[in-house]
């Protein structure tokens, strides 16, 4: 799996691949960050705010990814920075490759056989999460997810959120009691279902399943969630519910999201990355991509001219 | 209303017809199957109904036995203990006809109740008798004595005539126990002198059992069953034999006018005299010489004694053995050097009832009810049967029957659930799809499809002959056997004897040195001080055949396991991943769970087919007759009382009914217990099945998702 000597096989594509993506870090980015003291007067949910400060949290760097032993690439020479503390929005039309990514990020893609890394590595806090002495449940539990159809267990409300906790052994009663509320609440889900935590999940809403889930992820105290479509099963209030948590949960954790609604992207993201058939063509800032993309691409998709 | 302006009218054509057809032969079909399985189990129920009825709880409690068939004289004060009257009752439904003046009363009876003393001689049979009357004594003996004095009784006087040669013998060994003078009287018999030619022979139990003690070198193709008195069996004469016995066995063996005796190829007349001694032994007790007893005991002496072994000789005291008055009479009598102390008489009243019978009849017993009212009425006589016919399995109940399937049912679900459900979550959550699990699969479906006999002849050859047993006592018919540490223990000489152990001294011997020895000594089992590691089988067992059982059963578990594993969302498994469980933790938290109801109802039907299977069992676990439950009858103790037990053989529900409806004759006599049988058997399914029914409707409503 570990593919990280593999990085320079082919230094042609590493580099166009590089031409095409929207230089991460340093260059298109400078502009934005214009006065201090302008962005002080902006709204307080401005996606702008902050937008590229902070250090990395995940470093991916020419990673290409096969789901068939490297038969075909799904995944080509993505290189992104993701930094600490905001969302991050992956779109782009199906198949381009965004959830195929989001679970390299916690290594969910091992579970299918015949993936790989065909080249490149991703850096999450600095540590190649690829390389041998690297747990990927030690890894999971830093790297939480939150999946596209809310996946609650068959459980009481209590138990799912405890359950992560109860699988690293913890038993004592009184810190999972806390552990459980301290993760509700900052679900946004506590006041709802305070009085019948006891009840079977499944008796939830849809929205505050999905909810749970994220209350479920938070419980185990990751670094990082990853959202995979996470509202695309939900009514429109849902959603804004949950996009209220995830502007809350912004502050403590780095969140990635990857989403098909654009509105969701620009309304909740600090940054957003287009994807278009495995590649990265486009990174950047929200407000720079939305209002003005570098690439055709990115401009034909969110002005829905195609995806 | 012309049918021109509907667009929709009806169309007679071919099409229709058709259509119509087919769904007929599908109603005739479906219909056909319900009134015939109406039928059946009608008839099950019909005439199986009545018998669980009449004979009430006691069918479920009571073992198979024999059943008598007595004709009857009429007779009054006939007693019977009241638990048996029970059974006599059960077995009657006509008795009103016959039974009058019925009365309750108490009987007492006296026992004695004493401790034995070490050292104490005993005869084996005697030692027997006690056990058997004290429930809670198992004497491991490690001396017999052969020189400690034996007595016997003799109810009335006995006449005798004695070969001259027992003569010499017994007075060598007792001069004192015979009359001074006994007259000598010489008579001119014949032997015969018999050329027995090489090949095989068909011949009928009563001639293989006078050849048995004779010289003659046979082997038996297959053994005699005891329900099939009339059978033939091939014998196999190795090469040509020259013998000579006595007249008597002459007519039984080789008499050529009689079916199913050996023919001779040449015959000679040899004419002997015989010297023989009369004399009289009147009746009283005696007092002899071991050796003297074991001659008495060819001229139909009665005894208990084991003269050629001698008396076990007691190392320990036993306390508190009680015997009813007249078996302690007997017991002190034939036991002089029996060493008794703190006697004291206790009394115990029976209910027993007493009845008259009315007239001439016929009365059905089992074989306990029949020995109690034959026993209660032996000093009285008035119990009297003119004949007597006997129907082997079709008396009692079918306790044993049940509890047999019952263990092989529970040992045979504990190996397939543990195996089975431990391959379907490898071949689901953990294999690679590939060519091996591919093979895997496909071989999988196949072994759903064997034939069950087959599997049967299989758990014979793996289980019953092969399968490897850790024990410092290995059979001779060992296929093989590695050492393992020193530690064994030596065997009482009370279970050498039972068993057929040889000791054997020296501890260096090879494994089949050692097997050599023992087989040649006669011995089946070896005793060296080495535990060894022997696969010899589990013989037929419990255990082997819930293991075949379970064989038989894995790929139908594996199959409904590994679909009810499927049938968990995907989710659930990355939901948990997700939140940094291992594989393991997550299939255990996250996906048995929910597998659960799946499994359950696939391990319910899979114990109503096990308990349903008879060829899988008839080699490996099931014995037509056995009057002990499995765990009874053991004599050793902790663990080793475990084991034994898995290696018990007992009976099983569809065996017996195969049985009871194929092997014996049908009669009357026999159809309640065969429909009673199936009818038990049929409602213990019912329940099965009803009983996973429930299970799944209750399990699927607390879990959904």
């Amino acid at each position: 799996m570990n593919q990280q000597d593999s990085a320079n096989i082919d230094p042609t594509a590493t580099l166009s691949g590089q031409a095409v993506t929207a230089a991460p870090t340093e260059a298109p980015d400078a502009p934005l960050r214009q006065d201090p003291a302008h962005t002080e007067h902006l709204h307080a949910k401005s996606i702008t705010e902050n937008a590229l400060e902070g250090k990395t949290m995940i470093k991916i760097e020419d990673l290409s990814f096969s789901y068939d032993k490297g038969k075909t690439n799904t995944l080509q020479n993505i290189s992104l920075d993701i930094p600490e503390k905001q969302v991050t929005a992956f779109i782009g039309p199906s198949g381009c490759g965004k959830s195929t990514l989001i679970r390299c990020l916690n290594r969910m893609n091992d579970l299918v056989e015949t993936s790989c890394i065909t080249s490149g590595n991703i850096k999450i806090m600095g540590q190649d999460i690829h390389a041998k002495e690297v747990s990927a449940i030690e890894l999971r539990k830093q790297v939480g997810m939150v999946f596209q159809k809310y996946n609650p267990f068959p459980k009481s409300i209590y138990d799912n959120v405890a359950y992560g906790l109860r699988i690293q052994g913890i038993k004592k009663k009184s810190v999972l009691d806390e552990a459980v509320e301290r993760s509700l609440k900052n679900a946004a889900l506590w006041d709802e279902v305070k009085d019948r935590l006891k009840d079977s999940a499944l008796g939830l809403s849809g929205g505050q399943q999905q909810r749970l889930c994220i209350a479920r992820t938070i419980a185990v105290r990751p670094k990082v969630i990853l959202m995979d479509e996470p509202c695309s099963a939900l009514d429109p209030i849902a959603t804004a519910k949950v996009e209220e948590l995830m502007l809350e949960l912004r502050k403590d954790f780095t969140i990635v999201i990857v989403t098909h609604s654009m509105q969701q992207a620009s309304r909740i993201s600090d940054r957003t990355a287009f994807f278009y058939l495995g590649e990265l063509i486009e990174y950047g800032s929200t407000t720079h991509i939305f209002t003005n993309p570098t690439a055709k691409q990115t401009e034909d998709y969110i002005s829905g001219r195609f995806g | 209303m012309g049918s021109s302006n509907n667009p929709f009218s009806k169309q007679r054509n071919s099409e229709h017809i058709k259509e119509t057809l087919v769904k007929l032969t599908f109603i005739v079909f479906t219909y056909l199957i319900i009134f015939a399985a109406l039928g059946i189990f009608g008839k099950i129920i019909y005439e199986g109904a009545p018998v669980l009825w009449q004979k009430g709880w006691s069918f479920f409690t009571k073992k198979p036995q024999t059943l008598f068939v007595n004709q009857v004289e009429k007779g009054e004060g006939i007693e019977i203990p009241a638990q048996n009257f029970d059974g006599l009752l059960a077995n009657n439904p006509d008795a009103d006809k016959w039974l009058t003046n019925v009365t309750e009363f108490e009987k007492t009876t006296e026992f004695i109740k004493f401790d034995l003393l070490s050292g104490s001689r005993i005869g084996s049979g005697y030692l027997g008798e006690l056990e058997s009357l004290n429930a809670d004594v198992y004497v491991l003996y490690t001396e017999r004595d052969t020189d400690a004095a034996v007595g016997f009784q003799l109810q009335a006087e006995k006449k005798i005539s004695m070969q001259q040669s027992d003569y010499v013998a017994l007075t060598k060994a007792d001069h004192k126990l015979l009359p001074a003078e006994t007259p000598e009287r010489t008579v001119n018999l014949s032997d015969f002198e018999l050329t027995i030619a090489a090949g095989e022979y068909p011949i009928g139990k009563d001639a293989h059992d006078a050849l048995v003690p004779t010289e003659l070198v046979f082997q038996m193709r297959q053994t005699f069953a005891d329900d099939e008195p009339d059978k033939i069996n091939l014998t196999l004469i190795p090469h040509e034999q020259t013998i000579t016995v006595s007249a008597d066995i002459y007519y039984a063996a080789f008499d050529e006018e009689e079916r199913g005796t050996l023919p001779v190829k040449s015959e000679q007349e040899v004419p002997v005299s015989r010297t023989f001694h009369d004399f009289t032994l009147a009746a009283g007790s005696y007092i002899t010489k071991p050796e003297a007893l074991s001659i008495l005991g060819k001229y139909g002496i009665q005894h208990q004694h084991d003269p050629l072994k001698g008396s076990i000789v007691l190392n320990k005291n036993i306390t508190g053995l009680i015997v009813p008055k007249d078996f302690w009479g007997i017991l002190t009598q034939a036991n002089p050097s029996l060493k008794t102390a703190n006697q004291s008489t206790v009394t115990a009243d029976t209910a027993y009832i007493r009845f008259d019978i009315s007239k001439d009849t016929e009365i059905l017993l089992d074989t306990e009810d029949r020995e109690s009212i034959a026993s209660a009425n032996e000093a009285t006589g008035k119990f009297v049967t003119t004949s007597e016919q006997t129907h082997s399995y079709s008396g009692g109940g079918v306790i044993g029957p049940i509890i047999g399937t019952g263990l092989l049912v529970i040992i045979c679900m504990l190996v397939a659930l543990f195996t089975g459900i431990a391959a379907s979550i490898f071949l689901n959550e953990y294999a690679r799809a590939g060519g091996f699990v591919k093979t895997i699969r496909l071989a999988m479906l196949n072994l759903a499809g064997v034939p069950s006999i087959v599997f049967g002849l299989f758990g014979l050859g793996l289980f019953v002959i092969l399968a490897p047993c850790v024990t410092s006592t290995p059979k001779t018919s060992s296929a093989m056997m590695v050492p393992l540490v020193k530690l064994g223990s030596k065997p009482e000489l009370r279970v050498c004897e039972q068993q057929h152990i040889y000791i054997c001294e020296k501890s260096n011997l090879s494994s089949s040195e050692l097997t050599t020895i023992a087989t040649a000594n006669g011995s089946k089992l070896v005793y060296d001080g080495w535990i060894w590691l022997s696969l010899q089988g589990w013989g037929t067992s419990i255990l082997a055949g819930g293991f075949t059982l379970a064989m038989m059963v894995l790929p139908v578990i594996i199959t409904s396991c590994e679909e009810s594993l499927s049938a968990v969302p995907m989710g659930f498994r990355e939901a948990s991943l997700a939140l940094g469980a291992s594989k393991w933790q997550s299939i255990r938290t996250a996906v048995l769970p929910y597998a659960f109801p799946g499994i359950l109802t696939a391990s319910v039907l899979g114990i109503t087919r096990v308990a349903g299977e008879t060829a899988p069992i008839m080699f490996t676990a099931a014995v037509a007759e056995k009057s002990e439950l499995p765990w009874e009858g053991l004599n050793s103790t902790g663990f080793d009382k475990f084991l034994d037990f898995l290696q018990s053989s007992a009976q099983a529900l569809p065996y017996h009914i195969y049985t009871v409806a194929g092997r014996i004759p049908q009669s009357e006599y026999t159809q309640p217990m065969q429909y009673g049988s199936v009818l038990v058997f049929m409602l213990i399914v019912m329940s099965f099945a009803a009983i996973s029914i429930w299970l799944r409707a209750r399990v699927r409503n607390k879990i959904k998702w």
